[in-house]
C-alpha cells in the first residue's frame, strides 16, 4: 500500500553526511566527465573506480548492485546489443546473417554509449540512495531555489502513491457496478475511460483544499523561510565541489585539445 | 474587548448570483467557545473563510462590511500574517497534509519553517505541541500511513504550532469515526481549557452541548439566532429550518407534547439531561 518512491535509505555513512549540492555535484560531474572525455576507458573506469567503491564509502553497496542489476542492466544491455547491430558503418564485420550485421567498430562504439548511460543512471541511483528528499529541497531553497518549485517536486513524488491508491478504488467501485476491466486490449483501455473523470476531476477539487491547507500554514510568506534540519556546508564540501567543477573543465579542454 | 468582530459582513463568491453571507455581525471575545451550526449551504463554511483571511485574500468575490481581528482589518493584512494569528483547520484530514514532508514531525514544523522560527524555538514548539495534542508517538511516521483521526490532529497540531490567537475549525469531525472525533475533540477542549479563542462549525450537537459558551444559528446567510447553547439548540424553530437536531431533544419534544415532559423545563440536549428531566417526570 505505502510504496517508497524516494531511494532514500537511511545510513550513518560519509557520504550519507555530504551536502545534498556536494552530492550533486558529484552526480553530475561523473556524467559530464563519462560523456566528454576524449579516452575510451573513462566511463567504465569511473564505475569501477569511483561509483561502485562510493557505494561502499555509502553503505548502500547491496541496493546499489542490486537496483542496477535489476533496472539498469536490462536496459544498457539492450541498448548494448541494438546498437551493436543497427549502427551502421564499421569495417572489420565480426558477423553477417540477413539484415543484422556486427562490426568490431559498431561493437565498440555500443559498448561505449551503454556504459556512459550505465554511469549517468547508476551515478542518480547512488544520489539518491544516500540523500534524502526533504534535504536535498531544503538546500536548494535556501540557495535561492523557489519554495514553490521545492514543494511540486516533493509533494508529487509523495502523492503519486495516493494517487495510484485511489485509481485502485474507483476502478474496484466501478467493476462492481459492472465494468469489464479485463479481455483485449482495446477492451482494457476503453475501461479507462470512467476512471479519468473522477481520477482527474477528483484531484483538481482537491487541489484548491491543498492550497488553503499550505496557505493556512504561511506558505507564501514573505518572512525569509528558517529550515529544521540542519545542513552543514562545511569547507570540505565547498573543496570537493570546486575540485569536481575543476575536473570538469579540464575533461572539456582535454576534449577539445584531443580532437 | 472582542477578539474578533465582524460587522455588517456581506459575501458574494464570484461568478454566482446572491450572496453566501448577508449582513453578518458577530463578536468573539478572547478565549471564548463559540459553535456555529447550520444546514447545508448556509454559510458555515464561508464563514470560516472570511474570519480566517481566505475572503478576501484567497477567494475574491465582493466583501463588503469589516472583518477585524485583534483590532486589524483584514484588508489591510496579507494573507501569512493574518493566517500566523488566526488559525484554520477544515474537513478532509487527508487533504491538509502539506505533501512536502515525510514525517509527522517535519510536517508540524512546516508552517512554522515558512515563518521564519528560528530553529531552537521550533523544535521547542513542535516537542510541547506535539504532546498537547497526544501524537506525541507518531512524530517519526509518515502522515499518510495515519488513519483520519490521527491525521486530523496532525492538522490541528500543525496550526497550533503557529499559536494563533483565534482557531477556526470547519467541521474538523464530520469524516471521521466515533473515536476519531473523541481524539479530536479531546485536543479541542484542551485547547479551550487553556485559553484559546475557538470558532467551531459542527453538527454533532451533543458535543457543542457540552462544552460551547456560546452557539450560533446560520441560516441562509444570515445569523438566525444566538445564545447559550441549551436555549439555542432545543428551539422549536430550529428542525422546521433543516438544522440537525440532537435525538434526545427530539424524543423529550415528542414526549411534552403528551404532557410526559414536565412543565416548564427546558428540553434536553444531552442524554443526561434527558435521563434528569425524564425522571423527574416519572417520579410524578
Amino acid at each position: 500500500m505505502h510504496e517508497r518512491l524516494s531511494l532514500y535509505i537511511h545510513r550513518e555513512s560519509p557520504l550519507h553526511r555530504l551536502n545534498p549540492l556536494t552530492k550533486l555535484t558529484l552526480t553530475f560531474a561523473l556524467i559530464l566527465v563519462a560523456f566528454s572525455s576524449p579516452w575510451y576507458w573513462t566511463a567504465t573506469g569511473l564505475i569501477f573506480a569511483v561509483v561502485a567503491p562510493l557505494s561502499f564509502v555509502g553503505k548502500v553497496q547491496r541496493e546499489y548492485f542490486w537496483t542496477a542489476l535489476r533496472l539498469l542492466a536490462p536496459v544498457t544491455g539492450f541498448i548494448f546489443v541494438m546498437q551493436s547491430f543497427f549502427l551502421p558503418g564499421g569495417e572489420t564485420e565480426l558477423f553477417q546473417f540477413a539484415f543484422l550485421r556486427l562490426t568490431s567498430e559498431t561493437l565498440a562504439q555500443a559498448y561505449l554509449t551503454a556504459i556512459r548511460i550505465f554511469v549517468m543512471v547508476s551515478s542518480f541511483i547512488l544520489f539518491l540512495l544516500t540523500t534524502h528528499p526533504s534535504e536535498l529541497m531544503g538546500d536548494l531553497t535556501r540557495r535561492g531555489l523557489p519554495g514553490q518549485f521545492a514543494y511540486v517536486i516533493v509533494s508529487t513524488l509523495q502523492i503519486i502513491p495516493q494517487m495510484q491508491a485511489k485509481a485502485q478504488t474507483i476502478i474496484a467501485a466501478q467493476r462492481s457496478r459492472g465494468l469489464d476491466t479485463e479481455g483485449a486490449f482495446l477492451k482494457r483501455v476503453g475501461a479507462l475511460v470512467p476512471l479519468v473523470g473522477p481520477l482527474v476531476f477528483g484531484s483538481l477539487v482537491e487541489v484548491e483544499e491543498r492550497a488553503i491547507a499550505i496557505e493556512a500554514r504561511g506558505f507564501t510568506s514573505a518572512r525569509p523561510k528558517t529550515f529544521l534540519r540542519e545542513l552543514p556546508d562545511t569547507p570540505a564540501d565547498k573543496l570537493i565541489r570546486w575540485t569536481l567543477v575543476v575536473l570538469v573543465l579540464l575533461t572539456f579542454a582535454a576534449n577539445l585539445w584531443l580532437s | 474587548m472582542a477578539l474578533v468582530t465582524l460587522k455588517n459582513v456581506t459575501y458574494q463568491y464570484p461568478l454566482t448570483e446572491t450572496p453566501v453571507l448577508k449582513n453578518v455581525s458577530l463578536e468573539v471575545n478572547e478565549g471564548e467557545f463559540v459553535t456555529v451550526i447550520g444546514p447545508n449551504g448556509a454559510g458555515k463554511s464561508t464563514l470560516c473563510y472570511a474570519i480566517s483571511g481566505f475572503i478576501p485574500h484567497f477567494f475574491k468575490g465582493e466583501l463588503s462590511g469589516s472583518v477585524k481581528v485583534a483590532g486589524v482589518e483584514v484588508r489591510d493584512s496579507n494573507l501569512s500574517e493574518w493566517v500566523a494569528n488566526v488559525g484554520l483547520a477544515f474537513q478532509n484530514p487527508f487533504n491538509q497534509i502539506s505533501g512536502a514532508k515525510y514525517t509527522v514531525y517535519e510536517e508540524v514544523a512546516f508552517g512554522l519553517e515558512n515563518l521564519g522560527i528560528p530553529r531552537e524555538e521550533m523544535k521547542n514548539r513542535v516537542e510541547e505541541t506535539l504532546a498537547m495534542t497526544g501524537i506525541r508517538h507518531l512524530a517519526e511516521r509518515s502522515p499518510y500511513s495515519l488513519s483520519g483521526g490521527q491525521q486530523q490532529r496532525v492538522s490541528l497540531a500543525s496550526i497550533l504550532v503557529m499559536q494563533p490567537r483565534v482557531l477556526v475549525l470547519d467541521e474538523p469531525t464530520s469524516q471521521l469515526d466515533p473515536i476519531g472525533t473523541r481524539e479530536v475533540f479531546g485536543v479541542i477542549r484542551e485547547m479551550s481549557r487553556r485559553g484559546m479563542t475557538v470558532i467551531l462549525v459542527e453538527h454533532k450537537v451533543e458535543w457543542i452541548a457540552e462544552f460551547a459558551d456560546r452557539v450560533v444559528a446560520l441560516h441562509e446567510g444570515e445569523i438566525l439566532l444566538e445564545g447559550a447553547p441549551g436555549k439555542v439548540l432545543t428551539d422549536p424553530r430550529l428542525p422546521d429550518k433543516h438544522f440537525g437536531i440532537s435525538r434526545y431533544t427530539q424524543a423529550a419534544r415528542a414526549a411534552a407534547e403528551s404532557g410526559l415532559w414536565p412543565a416548564g423545563r427546558r428540553l434536553p440536549v444531552t442524554l443526561d439531561e434527558a435521563v434528569e428531566g425524564f425522571s423527574k417526570s416519572a417520579q410524578r
